[in-house]
């Protein structure tokens, strides 16, 4: 993988994120021009990068979606539901295409889906065409629907001899008519639509054309791309969608049937009665459609170019006449109903403007120029017809596709706001990770060394020195520590950014109202906690709309508001973040709690009396608890609380469960900062070393021996009036020595949590506190239980870390 | 080079690419009456095909490439 095509995978994320971010605040709030023009933007851009690289799945269909968006932009479509949820698929697609490309997959089987996304999309657009329509003038887009759907073709330019050969061929194979319009500016593109053209597979006629009248040679732009290309080819169906794979709005492919190639015959009479028409500015081209429409095969499309190209050459005759503004306004009165009967209103406003300009100088030219400017007419019906037949889709076909001329004017590109921003690849910041903890490790032999100079080799000074050595190098490694920590920071909000899509999914499936409020959304932590708590999070989330939100029937019942409210809430607390989320739903009820818990066998009934209504709703995370009534696809199959708990319990984090029934429920994460570095503290056991993570040590205690008093087997002492309950550790390990106290015949105690309990565990010894890279077991050391994992300290010994809760709970 | 011009002959060879069409345009437009030799071409790019269409000007010799002489006669007849 190349990497701007890296960049590109990562950018495009990012921008599907955002994109789909601004969809849901434009459902909120449709009228935000500013909001609707950022996105525009977002998708502009992306739909330009993708077409660096070989993606035309995609590049399609964000090439609609553009358009779609830039309709809404322009206040020619109003933005609705339906529109913010086809935009949301496309981007889904879209989403998938990106995580394919890595894998080398072969898009192109994505064809038909992108096809078929992208009429979706336009067909939007098309809807509201014609609804405008409507109202303007009611009879008219009748007329236009019925007939676009034919294509026209000029089969008058063959000659008689040659359509007879093909009416022959026909019967044999099928034949395909053609036509490619390539874009104004595809040279641009690096794009020859020439060569595209020779290389179509088993071409049998050809023609090309200009779409406009050439301009004197002086005037000629060569890189303005006006030619149009008829094909007849032999070729299958497939095989031409292939070759004109990158350009399939640009192409129009009918099949010549027998039909269309008699019917052909009338299309181009009467075509060219239409153009006599026109020129003599008779009939208006409304007449002429309403009539014609009538026999099924003609298409508008073929009027409006004909009446343009006779009005052009019209345009163009001397201006030297007498009745020279006669002639313009009679012009431009053809080219408003022209363009009026083709659903092009917006370009009458500048016509009339034209038509001023023209009348005041006594000249032409502005007419001619605006008519030059506005021929995109001829090339989007085709554009448009191929779209919604090649998906197959029986709506109505658009009659024109609206498109400013100018599209991408407006919009442009945003300038490079990234600023001092720079993307890392995550594997480099996790070997300056794994760089730094060795060093730590080696900076922490230098007290050793210190040391054995001193009492081996007995050169104080020297000691002296590589002690105030060792200062130095400490601090600048405690410097570059905190700062590679603080490279993989990242705010929360990369996790929360996901939900209002999520809520807004699942509320419209469950039919209910619910309002989501994110807060703290800035609090930052290390990279692995918050991917870590991507999974947790969207259960909760879950849960509550599942089971704690109700229907807004009944919480209006309830007299509560209709609108369930969910809040997610972040914030940092002394080195750990702590993630609240609440909701106002029907809370759980203990009772039922209980019932399906003594149902299930995971509490008997002895326990079912005792527990207490908190003991009870702590209950839910037992693993294979559910208390949905049926099993959804959004939860109930047993595996919701158990899985968070284990989840957040994997780095380091605790979870409780708070809930009053009607109320609501509240359920708080809580999350180490960082993994990285572990704060243990070394113990002595049985003359060997280990470390304890010190978040779980509540406090060390020395407890007299006598103080001991032994309940069933069982070691307890009293701690602060409490019952302390002991367990020696070299009994968990499984050593067979008893635990060495010291002169005053005190023992060492370490108090731990453990699942909201304190416990003592009797050791031989406290030593420091130290901070270490943790480094977890691998290989078949893994599955031993009761460690955490292994760190190397400074003078080169290895640390053995236990995990007191695996400890306790393995016995 | 795919385009040599000599007096008022121009002469395509190959592959004409696209950044010659430029030149040629301006080529025309000093000799007025002008010979086009396309004999040994097998491929021009579509904005000279353009330039062709729009100068109407006869071909002195048609391209031996046949398809590109169809091509061509279809696109300037």
């Amino acid at each position: 993988m190349t990497p701007i095509l890296q960049q590109f995978l990562s950018e495009a994320r990012d921008f599907l994120q955002s994109i789909s971010e601004k969809l849901l605040q434009l459902e909120k709030a449709p009228d935000d021009a500013a909001l609707m023009a950022d996105l525009f933007r977002s998708v502009h851009t992306l739909k330009g990068n993708s077409g660096l690289f070989d993606f035309p799945e995609m590049s399609r269909v964000l090439h609609a979606a553009e358009d779609l968006m830039s309709a809404v932009r322009d206040g020619r479509l109003t933005f609705s539901q339906q529109l913010a949820d086809r935009l949301l698929d496309a981007m889904d697609f879209v989403a998938l295409l990106l995580d394919e490309i890595p894998a080398g997959t072969d898009a192109s089987a994505h064809a038909p889906a992108s096809v078929s996304l992208a009429a979706s999309l336009r067909e939007l657009i098309v809807d509201a065409q014609q609804v405008d329509d409507e109202q303007v003038h009611p009879g008219e887009a009748a007329t236009s629907r019925g007939s676009a759907a034919a294509v026209m073709l000029p089969l008058d330019a063959v000659p008689e001899a040659l359509r007879a050969a093909w009416r022959e061929a026909a019967r044999a194979v099928p034949l395909h008519w053609i036509v490619y319009t390539p874009e104004r500016d595809c040279f641009f593109k690096g794009e020859d639509p020439f060569h595209q053209a020779r290389q179509t597979p088993a071409i049998v006629w050809q023609r090309v054309k200009s779409m406009e009248v050439w301009p004197p040679l002086a005037e000629l732009d060569p890189y303005q791309c006006v030619l149009r290309f008829d094909l007849v080819s032999g070729a299958a169906r497939a095989a031409l969608d292939e070759h004109f794979r990158y350009v399939p709005e640009q192409v129009s492919i009918v099949p010549l049937t027998l039909q269309v190639l008699e019917s052909g015959l009338v299309t181009a009479s009467a075509a060219e009665g239409a153009v006599h028409a026109a020129a003599n500015n008779a009939a208006t081209p409304d007449a002429a459609a309403a009539h014609d429409s009538g026999n099924g095969t003609f298409a508008l499309t073929s009027f409006a170019e004909a009446i343009l190209a006779a009005q052009v050459t019209a345009l163009s005759l001397p201006d030297d006449v007498a009745w020279l503004p006669g002639r313009v306004r009679a012009i431009a009165s053809t080219l408003a109903a022209c363009f009026r009967s083709s659903g092009r209103i917006d370009a009458l406003p500048s016509l009339a403007a034209a038509l001023a300009t023209a009348l005041s100088l006594n000249r032409a030219a502005p007419l001619r120029d605006w008519v030059t400017a506005h021929d995109a007419l001829q090339v989007l019906p085709l554009e448009a017809t191929t779209q919604s037949k090649t998906a197959n889709t029986s709506a109505p076909a658009p009659d024109a596709a609206p498109q400013p001329v100018n599209a991408d004017i407006p919009g442009g590109r945003r300038p490079d706001d990234a600023g001092a921003v720079l993307k890392v690849d995550q594997t480099k910041i996790d070997r300056l990770m794994s760089l730094i903890g060795e060093m730590v490790v080696a900076k922490n032999g230098l007290p050793f060394l210190a040391a054995r100079a001193e009492s081996v080799y007995g050169v104080r000074d020297l000691a002296r020195e590589i002690k105030t050595q060792y200062a130095v190098i400490n601090r600048i490694a405690e410097e570059m520590q905190d700062g590679i920590m603080q490279i993989r920071m990242m705010p929360i909000s990369g996790v929360f950014q996901r939900f209002p899509r999520l809520v807004r999914d699942i509320s419209r499936k469950l039919g209910k109202e619910v309002l989501l409020t994110l807060e703290g959304e800035q609090t930052e932590a290390d990279k692995n906690i918050i991917e870590a708590l991507a999974e947790p999070l969207i259960h909760i989330v879950r849960n509550s709309l599942d089971h704690g939100i109700e229907t807004p029937q009944v919480r209006r019942d309830a007299g509560k508001a209709a609108e369930g409210h969910v809040v997610i809430r972040a914030s940092q607390d002394s080195g750990r973040v702590l993630i609240d989320i609440s909701d106002d739903g029907k809370g759980i009820d203990p009772a039922v709690i209980k019932r399906k818990a003594y149902e299930k066998g995971i509490i008997d009934e002895a326990e079912l009396e005792r527990i207490s209504d908190q003991e009870a709703v702590n209950l839910v995370f037992a693993a294979g608890f559910s208390t949905a009534e049926t099993v959804s696809d959004l939860s109930g199959r047993g595996v919701g609380m158990d899985v968070v708990r284990n989840a957040v319990e994997r780095v380091n984090g605790s979870v409780s469960l708070t809930s009053e029934t009607g109320k609501g429920t509240r359920i708080c994460l809580s999350l180490p900062l960082s993994m990285a570095v572990t704060n243990v503290m070394v113990i002595e056991s049985n003359k060997q070393i280990f470390g304890v993570p010190m978040d779980m040590v509540l406090e060390t205690v020395r407890i007299p021996r006598g103080a001991i008093r032994s309940i069933k087997n069982r070691q307890t002492t009293v701690l602060r009036n409490r019952i302390l309950p002991l367990r020696s550790l070299n009994e968990m390990l499984a050593e067979n020595s008893p635990q060495v106290s010291n002169e005053l015949d005190e023992i060492a105690t370490l108090v731990v949590q453990i699942h909201g309990e304190s416990l003592g565990i009797v050791v031989d010894d406290f030593r420091e506190v130290v901070d270490i890279i943790l480094k977890p077991m691998g290989g078949i050391l893994n599955a031993v239980p009761g460690y955490s994992g292994s760190a190397l300290l400074g003078d080169g010994s290895v640390l053995m870390v236990l995990n007191p809760k695996e400890l306790v709970s393995w016995q | 080079m795919a385009m040599t011009y000599k007096r008022n002959v121009a002469h395509f060879s190959d592959t004409v690419g696209v950044a010659e069409a430029e030149g040629f345009l301006a080529w025309l437009q000093k000799h007025p009456r002008p010979k086009l030799d396309l004999t040994e071409c097998t491929h021009i790019h579509a904005a000279h095909l353009q330039v062709l269409m729009a100068a109407e000007l006869p071909i002195a010799e048609w391209p031996r490439d046949e398809s590109l002489t169809n091509w061509l006669q279809a696109a300037l007849r």
